[in-house]
């Protein structure tokens, strides 16, 4: 009887079994690498009005507190974007000339002005957003806590124009909700985000300093991390 | 018992003295054989006189090649029809969400898993005829092992389906499975939901191996008799479907080429899955029952669930099992010689066996519920199911599907005492279509009647089913009887060299 099957099929188990294991690692490693947040979301850098508001001058170079724009962020669970009268401020006509060498400031902040004397809302665009099965994110309760802006922003004041840093996937929360001693830092350094940067990067892995002086912070403060679904999800 | 030695008769079919395929005689007391009650003389397990090997082999793969009749495809084109209705309201239901289903807050199980564990019940017969039997030596297994196999893998797939769509958002069914992902999110270990997802998924994967396995000798048996004809043809293009069949069934036989070797290994193959799937039958359906006892649901709180389930779905099974075998006997030509009314009536003993454990069972949670002391449970027992609203205002209107249940599952085996019952395959028929109606009710008993009524009377209500829930169940039906008469149609139906090995020729001494 002649064959069915040509000599080289006799290899077509092995190839198969071959090509089945390379697949499903190929499917793995693709679901790993790309379908997660951390691949969607981080870097997400809308385009703002007027080019955006600069963080690295205003909090890298100048020197200003969140606080200053975000008056909300210690008392309510939203921390606010300012109004147009808080950007007004100092932006109002002629009232920064001193302080402004470049020739073309006054054109690039004219946006503000003209919103003022609109009395209209400057349309900024939500960079940082969480799903809507999810709580608004307690800002409040983190930095009372002693969470610093850092933890979940990056060093804002070093980005020209805000992006997300961080993923905000569930895991990333529950990584510091597990163990959020080595994110807690003195209640004056919240929003030195430069300082916390020093510190952070002195002990990468938070296991050194940051974890003793975190595990103080903890007793100190009475924090409760919660972990169960009802924290954060209605 | 031949008296011509069974190489001379294969070699005289060969040369061309065909005859058809041997009908068994019949005798008013042993009827077609089988029925030989003379401890002395070893009743034949493949009837007809004269019956070779070569008979076996034409008749199995004469289903395949010549096919069962003209009765097939339209009676495949009805039941393909029916089947095409759960694909239709599945999709109905993902797109409107399972409000289309008569579930309500109280009743939040009702036909998604009464139809999950009848299915998967059904499917225990298959598994204990082919690794408990098989361990046990049962060599009347040998002609309706493969078929029950197949009826296990069918109705798992149909089984698997409704705890996947009961789920509401179905596209999140991957959760069922602990799969790392970005939300850090498991599915909860300590809950028998989960154990029933590895114990189904384990299930379905090494019954399917058993089965496949088991087929590969046969696979190449059909290969080599297409190779045989494509040789012998002198136009080959007569021949298409043999093409077709030497190259599908060639790869389904992997390569197998009946060396000593490969039957050495198939052997151990076959001993060793045997004893894998043998534990099986009792964990599956053991988990399945826990899915309720672990509740704290008076009702389903009960510690005698787990033999309770078990005994019950090889009572299912079993009954399934007869209700395609005794059809397909008369359907297919030559059948009857290989299933005889003895497998038929041991099939039946089974089920008086199971049905009285599963008697046993209904008494028992009676007798504890009552001495348990647990008014509540006590309360579920007798006027959620048992008493019926017409005779005491406390009983539920649910009393008909519990004496539904206890008559079809209780008093119908009760014919197989009688001889002549367990012998007549009508009788025998009957008896399993009450069985799987009872059977189907039994789960609905337990799930519907003790979800309905909880501890406080505003917590009452009743299931109805919505048209959705009937015409999935009915299109599950279709989807098993559809997969059954695809592999009737292209599978072999009988393990040939099995039942080539319980032939008097296997035996020369009679021994």
């Amino acid at each position: 009887m002649s064959t069915i099957f040509p000599k080289w099929t006799n290899n077509l188990p092995t190839l198969l079994a071959g090509g089945a294991v390379g697949t499903l690692a190929v499917v793995v490693g693709v679901v790993w690498y790309y379908f997660t947040p951390e691949y969607w979301s981080v870097g997400y850098m809308p385009t703002q009005p007027g080019g955006g508001f600069n963080h690295q001058i205003h909090v890298g170079k100048l020197g200003m507190d969140c606080r200053y724009c975000h008056t909300n962020v210690e008392k309510s669970a939203e921390a606010n974007v300012p109004t147009v009268s808080t950007c007004y401020g100092c932006h109002a006509d002629g009232r920064l000339a001193k302080l402004t060498s470049s020739q073309g400031h006054a054109e690039k902040t004219a946006f503000i002005r003209e919103a003022y004397a609109k009395d209209e809302p400057i349309e900024w665009r939500r960079v940082h957003k969480v799903p809507d099965y999810v709580r608004n994110f307690p800002h409040h309760a983190h930095v009372n806590a002693g969470v610093s802006c850092y933890s979940c922003h990056g060093n804002i004041g070093r980005m020209p124009v805000v992006y997300q840093a961080k993923s905000l996937s569930m895991s990333w929360c529950l990584d510091c909700h597990r163990n959020p001693e080595p994110h807690l830092v003195a209640k004056d350094d919240v929003y030195r985000l430069f300082d916390v940067e020093d510190r952070n990067a002195a002990d990468p892995s938070g296991s050194g300093k940051r974890l003793t002086e975190g595990k103080r912070f903890y007793e100190e403060r009475k924090i409760a991390a919660p972990e169960n679904c009802g924290a954060c999800h209605y | 018992m031949s008296a011509i030695h069974p190489d001379q008769v294969s070699a005289a079919k060969l040369a061309g003295m065909m005859r058809p395929p041997p009908e068994p005689e019949f005798d008013p007391v042993t009827r077609d054989g089988s029925l030989v009650e003379d401890p002395a003389v070893r009743a034949p397990l493949v009837l007809g006189k004269d019956t070779s090997f070569n008979d076996v082999t034409e008749t199995v793969c004469g289903y395949i090649e010549k096919g069962p009749g003209r009765w097939f495809w339209p009676v495949f084109f009805l039941v393909s029809q029916v089947a095409g209705l759960m694909p239709l309201m599945i999709l109905y239901l993902i797109i409107t969400g399972v409000g289309v289903w008569g579930l309500n807050n109280q009743v939040d199980w009702a036909w998604d898993i009464t139809n999950f564990v009848f299915w998967i019940g059904i499917g225990h017969a298959g598994t204990l005829i082919s690794a408990i039997l098989c361990l046990l030596k049962q060599k009347w297994r040998t002609s309706i092992n493969r078929a029950a196999e197949a009826m296990t893998i069918f109705a798992v797939i149909c089984a698997g389906t409704f705890p996947g769509v009961h789920i509401g958002r179905v596209w999140m069914a991957w959760m069922l499975f602990p799969i790392p992902n970005s939300n850090a999110i498991w599915p909860n270990f300590k809950s028998p939901l989960l154990w029933d997802v590895f114990a189904v998924s384990t299930y379905g994967t090494v019954s399917a191996l058993f089965w496949f396995m088991g087929m590969i000798p046969d696979f190449a048996t059909l290969r080599d008799r297409a190779a045989l004809r494509i040789m012998r043809a002198s136009d080959p293009s007569v021949m298409k479907v043999d093409r077709i069949r030497c190259f599908v069934y060639g790869m389904l036989a992997l390569g197998w080429r009946f060396s000593t070797r490969h039957w050495h290994r198939y052997e151990k193959a076959y001993i060793l899955l045997a004893g894998i799937s043998t534990p099986l039958v009792l964990s599956v359906h053991s988990i399945v029952s826990f899915d309720f006892a672990t509740s704290i649901l008076p009702g389903w709180h009960t510690t005698i669930f787990p033999p309770y389930f078990v005994a019950g779905a090889i009572f299912g099974g079993f009954a399934m099992v007869l209700l395609l075998m005794i059809p397909s006997r008369e359907l297919f030509p030559g059948m009857k010689a290989l299933i005889t009314l003895r497998h038929l009536e041991n099939m039946a003993k089974i089920i008086l066996v199971t049905g009285f454990m599963v008697g046993f069972a209904y008494a028992m949670e009676f007798f504890v519920a009552w001495y348990g002391g647990n008014q509540y449970e006590l309360h579920v027992f007798l006027y959620n199911r048992v008493v019926p609203d017409w005779v005491d205002p406390r009983g539920a209107p649910y009393w008909w599907a519990y004496w539904s249940m206890i008559i079809c599952n209780v008093v119908f085996p009760q014919l197989f005492w009688f001889k002549a019952c367990r012998q007549s395959p009508v009788v025998i028929f009957i008896v399993s279509v009450a069985v799987t109606i009872g059977m189907w009710f039994e789960r609905f008993v337990i799930i519907v009647t003790s979800l309905h009524r909880a501890f406080l009377p505003g917590e009452w209500h009743m299931f109805f089913p919505t048209p959705v829930d009937i015409l999935t169940f009915v299109g599950s039906c279709g989807t098993f009887l559809t997969l059954y008469m695809l592999f009737m149609r292209f599978l072999p139906m009988f393990a040939m060299s099995e039942i080539k090995a319980v032939m008097p020729q296997a035996n020369p001494h009679k021994h």
